[in-house]
């Protein structure tokens, strides 16, 4: 990733998190240089677009909504995993609340995080896909 | 990667699927932390894979399914 596209992906970031959404191109820069450079931010797994070129994940953070609902700094954000979730917060450097439904049984679920540690310990964490794979089909894993 | 109650709940999700590898919460949060803390730093720099498999080693995340591609 060379300077520019460094500036670009950074600047991409403090956008999303000042609108808490996903900006559009002209809210970044001159929209065909930033299409383009997010295209290689894209391929360079910096962030996801979507089908139309739009950003869908901004890792930790989604740009549309998910079953993981994060509030955190006086925002709702919406994480791209249980792992991007707790991100958010990490990212944030913010206490928050995440919930989301039991992927089984869809039973509601939450729980509170504070500095760094969610107060229900009990809950488990399974990643279906191996590392080595994950990037393989990103909106899956 | 999706946070369940039990690994009851686990079980009947994966509806036969083989299984990939479950951690209790409080690891995550602490992989988490360790791989996103500094996502908006201004002086940000993509993580190598280097830096990324030594995040999952630290936290004791080792073996086959958590080794990153080459």
């Amino acid at each position: 990733m060379d300077g520019r596209d460094l500036e670009l992906r950074n600047l991409t970031y403090r956008t999303f998190v000042r609108l808490g959404r996903a900006p559009t191109p002209a809210e970044v820069g001159e929209p065909t240089e930033v299409e383009a450079g997010w295209r290689r931010l894209h391929e360079e797994h910096a962030l996801v677009l979507g089908a139309r070129g739009e950003l869908r994940m901004l890792n930790p953070f989604s740009a549309v909504l998910t079953p993981y609902r994060v509030e955190a700094d006086t925002r709702a954000w919406y994480g791209n995993c249980a792992w991007d979730a707790l991100g958010i917060c990490a990212a944030l450097h913010s206490d928050g609340r995440i919930e989301w439904a039991c992927p089984d049984c869809a039973e509601p679920l939450a729980v509170e995080v504070a500095d760094g540690r969610p107060d229900d310990e009990s809950l488990l964490f399974h990643c279906l896909v191996p590392a080595a794979s994950w990037w393989d089909d990103i909106g899956f894993t | 990667m999706n946070l369940f109650r039990s690994e009851e709940h686990i079980g009947r999700w994966l509806a036969g699927r083989p299984p990939g590898a479950t951690i209790p919460v409080a690891k995550l949060a602490e992989l988490a932390w360790a791989w996103w803390g500094d996502r908006l730093d201004p002086d940000w720099r993509p993580h190598t894979r280097e830096q990324n498999q030594g995040i999952l080693d630290g936290l004791g995340l080792t073996g086959e399914f958590w080794r990153l591609p080459t």
